[in-house]
């Protein structure tokens, strides 16, 4: 057994609040924080969002950032959270002298803002920066789990002994790049949304930051930290189905939940309250709804989704939520599925008004596009997690692209039906995929790893130059659909029936390193014999470089 | 018609990129959606959305609209010839 993981601080920014009491206060108030568009300048008034009370102005002098500062909103969020979250850990620099700082964010918009120069990484660096903390980094980005991917990471980091202190979450702000894309897909509700209701219509997008701080217990207890709660499970699985709709057995939000409850030692019962994705989408709350009564059956617990609350935050959805349940079960209330009034049968019947209760083990989820489905555990009470073996890995089938004429070869794995959909990276990331598959004789590997310096750049400044050119109107839905970090990590999952692990890395040059030593630590965890991993990077006009290999089990 | 149903036919090739077929590949009357058909997925319906949008000034209330409109090539073309605002 090993140590188990103490939340010692925790910080929020999001359309609720500023800090964890507005945000407390919000939802035993059950006031939503959704209103009319007002700091993003887009046409799109119609659109109810949940956005943060403050202007850009307002959060850099909060941040003592000057004022004439180039600083994308994404930063400035999550250095607003993160520094919150430091504070509340009470992290003196004697308490962190000589301790070993991992900071770990999520973000999308972070990496296609020209401000950051397309480069999540980037993001990162700037909230850090902000706040003055001098730290190793890392950040993923999948899409609407990137937050809790990122504190699943930096979970696996402490109990793996390769960092002492972790600060781990996400952040994004509106942009009318997501605003857009997201109403290209149709599933955006022009009331406030309504998880779960028979009259749902889509989400409302939302922003904001939030950090959870991150160590393992007996340093905790011997620095008399405030521990507010453990993280005692967590699963990451790829529904495997489709870009952004979800499987209809809701396969990857099973097998990801399936995960962190076996992990905590928990059974279906000792699961006091979900807080479900429930964006809020005829799809997404169908078929979450089908996952969960497949792990409850009869004996739901308490659910709910707070997006109705917040909106849909995105890529900072997992960390704003994992606090929501912090302060939840500090407070000893289930928060309320705000706006729902109608059951239908192919729903859960959510917890309707705030309602006093213990909580003790709280299940809390995450899903984004390319199907990455992402379940974490939180308990008052520890419950130690397995110590991880070392083990021995090797490396088959590293090929590489580097020029456009290359991907003609591709006709020898893909479809001219399937490859229609690529643009050059993705033909790029399949060609040396399925290359490196054959080569190690894998039909289908366990898992699945990229590392991307920039995305999918191209699709990117496609759809920022519509925009700019044409108004915020005609946004290709196949374009925005490929436009999150993730959608290479997706795509490759889908057309490989993978449903196992399903990371993408977005660390600037550090991105495969980070990639192979999280396919190393899988395997020494016992979750894959056998990974693909893949570095995908382009700048259009000039670069297109693609590699891809099988991390396997000695 | 038969104008607008080869007009059609160009734009559905570029838009959904189907770069080996030729209008002449497409038959009119032929379900778009589904096996049996040109194979089509929910993706290029949305996509078909933007389309009418972007060509014709019709802009469809939601996704489910589509589904009804997007039969067959004929269909579309009678749909836009009694919709269409440009």
């Amino acid at each position: 057994m090993t140590d188990s993981i103490a939340i010692i601080g925790s910080g929020i920014i999001c359309a609720l609040g500023t800090d964890k009491g507005q945000v407390r206060d919000s939802l035993l108030e059950n006031r939503t924080g959704i209103g009319e568009l007002h700091y993003l300048k887009s046409c799109h008034k119609e659109l109810p969002v949940g956005e943060v009370k403050m202007s850009d102005a307002e959060l850099k002098q909060a941040l003592a950032v000057p004022a004439t500062e180039e600083v994308s909103r994404t930063a400035l969020l999550g250095a607003y959270a993160l520094r919150q979250a430091l504070a509340d850990a009470h992290l003196s620099p004697q308490s962190l002298q000589g301790k070993r700082i991992t900071l770990i964010s999520g973000t999308t918009v972070g990496g296609t803002d020209a401000t950051e120069q397309y480069s999540c990484a980037n993001n990162t660096q700037a909230i850090a920066r902000i706040v003055g903390i001098d730290c190793q980094q890392s950040t993923i980005s999948t899409a609407c789990s990137s937050a809790l991917n990122a504190i699943i990471l930096g979970t696996r980091m402490l109990q793996g002994d390769e960092t002492d202190i972790v600060i781990a979450g996400g952040t994004e702000a509106l942009s009318l790049f997501h605003l857009n894309g997201f109403n290209s897909l149709m599933i955006l509700d022009h009331d406030v949304c309504r998880p779960f209701d028979a009259t749902r219509q889509g989400l409302n997008l939302g922003e904001g930051a939030a950090y959870l701080v991150l160590q393992r217990t007996p340093e905790a207890c011997m620095q008399e930290s405030n521990i507010q709660a453990y993280i005692t499970g967590w699963g990451n699985r790829c529904d495997a189905y489709h870009q952004t709709a979800t499987s209809e057995n809701g396969e990857g939000a099973f097998l990801a939940m399936t995960d962190a409850l076996q992990m905590a030692n928990l059974k279906a019962n000792d699961i006091d309250y979900v807080n479900a994705h429930g964006t809020g989408t005829p799809d997404n709350d169908k078929s979450e709804s089908t996952a969960l009564r497949r792990i409850f059956g009869e004996e739901m617990p308490s659910v709910s989704s707070t997006k109705s609350f917040t909106g849909h935050t995105t890529s900072a959805s997992g960390s704003i939520e994992a606090v929501i349940c912090l302060i939840a079960m500090q407070n000893r209330f289930v928060p309320a599925n705000y706006g729902w009034n109608n059951s239908t049968p192919e729903c859960i019947t959510p917890v309707a008004l705030p309602t006093q209760k213990e909580l003790h083990h709280v299940l809390c989820n995450s899903f984004g596009f390319g199907g990455n489905d992402s379940s974490l555990v939180i308990s008052d009470r520890e419950q130690p997690l397995c110590s991880i073996p070392t083990c021995e890995c090797t490396f088959v089938g590293e090929n590489e692209v580097t020029q456009e004429e290359e991907l003609k070869e591709l006709r020898t794995y893909i479809s001219p039906m399937e490859s229609r959909r690529m643009c050059k990276i993705m033909k790029a990331a399949f060609l040396t995929s399925m290359r490196a598959l054959e080569k190690a004789d894998i039909t289908a590997p366990d898992a699945i790893i990229i590392a991307t310096k920039y995305g999918m750049l191209e699709n990117g400044q496609k759809i920022l130059s519509t925009i700019h050119e044409q108004g915020e109107e005609s946004i290709s839905p196949t374009l925005f659909m490929q436009s999150t970090h993730n959608t290479l990590a997706g795509a490759l999952a889908i057309h490989l029936g993978c449903h196992g692990y399903n990371i993408t890395y977005s660390q600037g040059e550090e991105s495969l390193q980070w990639a192979l030593r999280d396919a190393q630590r899988l395997i020494c965890e016992g979750k894959a014999n056998s990974i693909l991993v893949g570095l995908h990077n382009e700048m259009p006009p000039q670069l297109l470089y693609s590699k891809s290999i099988i991390v396997k089990k000695v | 018609m038969e104008d607008l149903i080869l007009e059609l036919k160009e734009k559905i090739i570029e838009v959904l990129n189907l770069e080996e077929l030729t209008p002449e590949d497409i038959d009119p009357k032929a379900p778009l959606f589904g096996a049996g058909g040109l194979g089509l997925d929910s993706i290029d319906a949305l996509e078909l959305i933007v389309l009418l949008e972007k060509s014709y000034g019709i802009r469809l209330a939601s996704a489910a609209e589509g589904k009804n409109i997007f039969t067959s090539v004929e269909n579309i073309a009678q749909y836009v010839s009694q919709n269409r605002k440009k």
